[in-house]
């Protein structure tokens, strides 16, 4: 048994020659396994084919397939994207300024940034600020420094602009007659040498950085009272700085993005850009309990005053019961400035391609506007309208809230508005009271869709007509003896300056002195009244309750009025038919309140106060409230000024403004 | 040895061959299935993998615009499909536990939802969270309608259709908006060139080929597959609505150039017809509306649409279109009853039926359209000789539109049906119209036996 011992190569060698009789049988089949060879070659081609066809196939269906959502699914304009402007790895500036009795203009690397050579225009110093790190143009503004106080407003502006941005200043013609100490010195601290001793007619040119560098300054001396300087040509280098340098570090916020957006490219909006605790853009005012508003479209007529549409959005996002997303800024124009500020508080925009001049464009912005509002709103009854010139007062859409209703159900009724044309510092007195009045006042008001759409709408003025949209609402046509709700104390304040009807003259004169409530929440006193027939019981009351008034008195002299608190007086002027407005137009400029034409009348009565004192005005014959008058008061009657020259020019301004 | 190589080489390769194929094959049926559209296939990996993948994706999607206050509401065809199967007992029980992922996890690409423009704010919030929650979003904006029709307004793009992607499923939200008609649109969707055009496989969305256009729905707050979600209260119809839903857009540009050539009428006899076939129109959709007759505007009301968006002021009437096949007997009083009296009837419903009734100052005409194989044709009646015409048009199916602040009905194919009606020179307007002859699709068609004349020709 010893012997026999496992050899341990035994069995690898019988496995083997059984493998190699395998091997042995299979090579004595030759033919067998040649076979097996070619067989598996074949397979193998096979194999290689079939996995081509099916990448050809599958690679073909699923082209056809992009092919055809492609097709369908392209948009048939092809956007093609127009490339931004060239990404400027430049780091220096060539600036032209030019700067000459007729002429100024500036050039920021061969392009044109400004450009003005019209006659009897642009007087003054021109200013244009440049972002320090693109070179792009954020703000351009011409002070004509000859007139009165616009140096105050350069200096305001001057002071708005951020650190760090270049300035380039330009006078054409004359800068230097109202060009005050004030403005001067800021000039001064800006760098500028010849500042302080410009003078009457000369030119002058200047480019600098705020808070910087002088990057070049000429002048050219005018030698006589009667002649200007020589023009005279800047031509110099500015060094770009990087974007960083150039923005604002912020937190990451989507509010702080469109903020760095909106002041990456514009200036003169002041605190909104300042780096340090810049002023909220987002205001959460209180909402309003029960607001009947709140689903209320409103439309923001706006044309290129971005500094004015800046300060409106302000107080309208800042009034109780606001809802930003009802509101819809359209711009008369594609400007993009104001673009940039309706962006700016995450509004809504829509750009109107101007149709049209003078009046009949307004008019037509206005239609379109009114329109497009019913057609993103169509669940709408009413719409609110606004304008770019307007403050908004905290208690507006309360005010609104509390009355709407009689819009929807008083047939009678024209419009709600937000304005008082009487409603002067001296002649407004109750935040709570609400009139009835045969006038339109416009300036913020409700606007009924069915008006709109059945009435208005199908027979505006066409652009060839050159009307003012609220003149024309307020023909008899139109307004067909309907009448508006308005509040004692105006809801919004009309601070626009400049304008198609507007002048600093007409503003100061007529709307400076405007009251406007400051007091949230009023709540309106007893808005039933207001309804048709109320209303009549209600003057009715009123006037049973009203003290005549000493007729044999002056009634412009302050006594005319009895130096109480809350009483209720009446007099009565002579009107003798529905149309005659002789002395009350007298009456209205010795009160000087509105009386380019006639306002805030209800059947021949006007309300207002005097002296805190309810002041109520009746024409007699004409207004049926003659009844009220006592026989022994003779209504008083005010002659007209003899006419002079300037008498036939008060029609044409009459016609403006409310734009 | 060498040989022996070369044999197992050979026979490794042809296997791995065969392991190949048979792969092949396998992702061959796989991929033509999914193509036509079978439902189920044993070969596709982990079903119910996918398929909580679905649930999953539709609940992170819910999750994520209920945190921001964003009411959807469902709107997937499939899902709507089977919900609507079992949709006494889903509205029975709101809130019972389901046993099985019946819904949410039946094989589909996409899951659709719809979204109310006016009812959320267009934050950029909902998309940064979107992104922390692991989906990818693309969303197609595109110019607002609304304004389209407005002479040079430039209006902010509005989004119409967002996709949030997650996985391998994809969630589609469709933005409705309010129109004028008082009824709900949304946009087509239409993919800019510098857009991933794989982002998911456009072509299944069950929205967005053609803008739709919808009435309001009724919602129903369910509880399917023990997620809670909104539903239109009634999911057949939503789906009867959604498949003849194809809007149509008026040509307003076109329009503009056509009041560039011809300035519109704006005195006052215009401004007053208009407004009276406007308030007439309103009357008879809603009075057809209300009997549930399919109508569409036809002829000259059709023209005005199709030419300048707007009412023709010298077309004198307004004239409707409805297929025999809708015809109810109750019309007439119903038309009597809302005001407008039967003015003449011509024909019978068996044969060139027309009835026209009274409005203020402007006639309602309706035709009655027969369907033909290869056409479609209504007729015409001379009242005094008796004579019958025939109007022949090319065979059109029925789409949505917005009309005068109406939702209506106008030929999809509406070229073909106004060049048939008034030939290739219907741009051009035309004040003289005879309605025998001026047509180019008129055809004599005999005239009607004298003793049934008293049926077929009734004038009040």
């Amino acid at each position: 048994m010893d012997e026999w011992k496992p050899n341990p190569a035994v069995k690898p060698h019988k496995k083997r020659s059984w493998y190699l009789a395998w091997k042995y049988k299979l090579m004595n089949q030759r033919a067998l396994r040649k076979l097996c060879q070619t067989g598996a070659v074949l397979f193998l081609l096979v194999t290689v084919i079939v996995n081509i066809k099916l990448i050809l196939d599958t690679r073909r269906a699923a082209y056809e397939e992009e092919e055809e959502s492609a097709q369908d699914y392209d948009d048939e304009m092809l956007n093609v994207e127009v490339p931004r402007h060239p990404v400027n790895n430049k780091k220096i500036l060539d600036v032209e300024v030019y700067s000459s009795r007729s002429k100024v203009y500036v050039a920021v690397d061969g392009t044109t940034v400004l450009e003005d050579e019209a006659r009897e225009q642009g007087r003054g110093i021109h200013v244009i600020v440049l972002n320090q790190a693109t070179g792009h143009v954020m703000a351009k503004r011409v002070f004509d420094t000859y007139s009165p106080h616009e140096d105050e407003a350069m200096v305001l502006f001057l002071n708005m602009v951020a650190r760090g941005r270049i300035l380039i200043f330009t006078i054409k013609d004359e800068g230097s007659f109202h060009l005050k100490e004030t403005a001067k010195n800021v000039l001064k601290s800006l760098g500028s040498q010849v500042a302080p001793f410009l003078s009457w007619r000369d030119m002058w040119t200047f480019v600098g950085k705020k808070g910087g560098e002088v990057y070049g300054e000429k002048h050219a001396k005018s030698p006589a009272l009667s002649t200007w300087g020589d023009p005279v040509l800047l031509k110099t280098e500015v060094h770009l700085t990087s974007v960083e340098d150039a923005e604002c570090h912020w937190p990451d916020t989507e509010l702080n993005r469109r903020r760095k957006r909106f002041c990456s490219k514009v200036e003169g909006y002041g605190s909104v850009c300042s780096c340090k605790d810049p002023t909220p853009i987002e205001f959460n005012p209180d909402p309003l309990k029960d607001n009947k508003v709140f689903d209320v479209p409103v439309a923001v007529i706006a044309g290129n005053r971005p500094n004015y549409l800046y300060r409106m959005l302000r107080s309208l996002l800042s009034a109780q019961g606001v809802n930003p997303q009802m509101i819809t800024v359209f711009i008369d124009g594609y400007y993009e400035e104001p673009m940039d500020v309706v962006e700016l508080f995450g509004l809504s925009g829509i750009q109107h391609t101007p149709i049209s001049i003078k009046n009949a464009r307004v008019s037509q912005h206005y239609k379109a506007s009114l329109t497009a509002t019913f057609n993103l709103f169509p669940d709408a009854k009413f719409a609110v309208v606004l304008e770019e010139d307007l403050d908004i007062s905290v208690d507006f859409f309360s005010f609104l809230s509390q009355s709407i209703h009689l819009l929807e159900e008083d047939e009678s009724l024209y419009c709600i508005s937000a304005w008082n044309d009487q409603g002067y510092e001296h002649t407004a007195e109750d935040p709570s009271l609400l009139y009835r009045v045969e006038t339109m006042p416009g300036l913020g008001w409700v606007l009924r869709k069915s008006l709109y759409k059945d009435e208005l709408e199908p027979k505006w003025p066409t652009p060839e007509k050159l009307w003012d949209w609220d003149m024309w609402m307020r023909m008899p046509e139109q307004r067909k003896g309907r009448e508006c709700i308005i509040p004692d104390i105006s809801r919004s304040y009309h601070f626009g300056i400049v304008g198609l009807n507007m002048n600093g003259y007409f503003h100061e004169a007529y709307f400076k002195k405007h009251k406007f409530n400051t007091v949230p929440n009023v709540q309106l006193k007893n808005v039933e009244s207001l309804r048709k027939d109320n209303y009549e019981t209600e003057i009715h009351r009123l006037l049973g309750e009203a003290e005549v008034l000493d007729h044999s008195k002056n009634p412009c002299e302050d006594s005319f009025v009895p130096d109480t608190e809350g009483r209720v007086y009446v007099m009565f002027i002579r009107m003798e038919q529905e149309a005659d407005f002789t002395t009350w137009t007298q009456l209205a400029k010795c009160l000087h309140i509105w009386d380019l034409d006639v306002r805030g009348n209800h059947k021949g009565l006007w309300r207002l106060f005097r002296k805190k004192n309810h002041f109520l005005v009746v024409g007699v014959p004409a207004s049926p409230y003659s009844s009220k008058k006592p026989s022994s008061v003779t209504p008083i009657f005010m002659e007209p000024p003899a006419k002079e020259e300037g008498a036939a020019a008060v029609p044409a301004v009459a016609a403006a403004e409310q734009t | 040895m060498q040989k022996i190589n070369r044999n197992v080489v050979l026979a490794l390769l042809s296997l791995t061959s065969l392991v190949f194929l048979l792969f092949q094959l396998c992702y061959y049926k796989f991929y033509l299935s999914q193509k036509n559209g079978a439902a189920f296939s044993k070969v596709r990996g982990s079903q119910s993998g996918q398929d909580s993948t679905r649930w999953h994706v539709v609940r992170k999607f819910l999750g994520l615009i209920s945190s921001h206050n964003i009411p959807v509401y469902l709107i997937d065809p499939l899902i709507l499909g089977l919900v609507d199967k079992d949709i006494e007992q889903i509205r029975s029980s709101p809130d019972g536990p389901s046993p099985e992922c019946k819904y949410f996890c039946a094989p589909r690409d996409f899951t659709t939802f719809a979204l109310l423009d006016k009812t959320w704010k267009h934050e950029v919030g909902l998309f940064r969270t979107a992104e922390k929650m692991g989906f990818q979003w693309l969303k197609i904006i595109n110019k607002d309608p609304r304004l389209d029709g407005m002479d040079d307004l430039s209006g902010m793009e509005i989004p119409l259709h967002y996709i949030f992607k997650l996985a391998s499923h994809a969630i589609h939200l469709v933005v409705f908006y309010e129109r004028s008609g008082n009824f709900l649109w949304h946009g087509p969707l239409r993919l800019k060139q510098h857009m991933d055009r794989k982002f998911v496989p456009f072509r299944k969305l069950h929205f967005g080929r053609y803008p739709g256009a919808y009435e309001k729905p009724e919602l129903l707050l369910v509880s399917i597959d023990d997620l809670k979600v909104q539903i239109p209260k009634s999911p057949s119809s939503f789906l009867e609505e959604m498949s003849h839903s194809r809007f149509l857009e008026c040509r307003y540009r076109e329009a503009r150039a056509f009041f560039q050539l011809y300035p519109d009428d704006a005195s006052l006899d215009a401004v007053e017809f208009r407004k009276k076939a406007k308030s007439l129109l309103h009357l008879a959709a809603l009075t057809l509306n209300n009997l549930g007759v399919k109508f569409w505007l036809s002829s000259g009301t059709c023209l005005g649409w199709y030419r300048q968006c707007n009412i023709i002021p010298h077309s004198k009437d307004v004239d409707l279109g409805i297929f025999i096949r809708d015809y109810k007997a109750d019309i007439i009083p119903a038309f009597q009853k809302a005001g407008l009296p039967l003015k003449h009837k011509f024909g019978k419903v068996e044969d060139s039926l027309e009835l026209s009734f009274q409005g203020d100052d402007v006639k309602l005409d309706i035709f009655f359209f027969y369907e033909e194989d290869d056409h479609i044709w209504n007729g015409g009646t001379q009242a005094k000789s008796g004579k019958k015409f025939k109007y022949l048009f090319p065979k059109f199916s029925l789409c949505w539109t917005e009309f005068v602040e109406l939702k209506v009905h106008v030929p999809c194919e509406t070229l073909q049906y106004v060049e048939a009606n008034y030939g290739p020179e219907w741009k051009v307007p035309v004040k003289t119209w005879d309605w025998k002859s001026s047509p180019s699709n008129v055809q004599d068609n005999g005239v009607w036996p004298v003793d049934e004349w008293d049926d077929v020709i009734q004038i009040y």
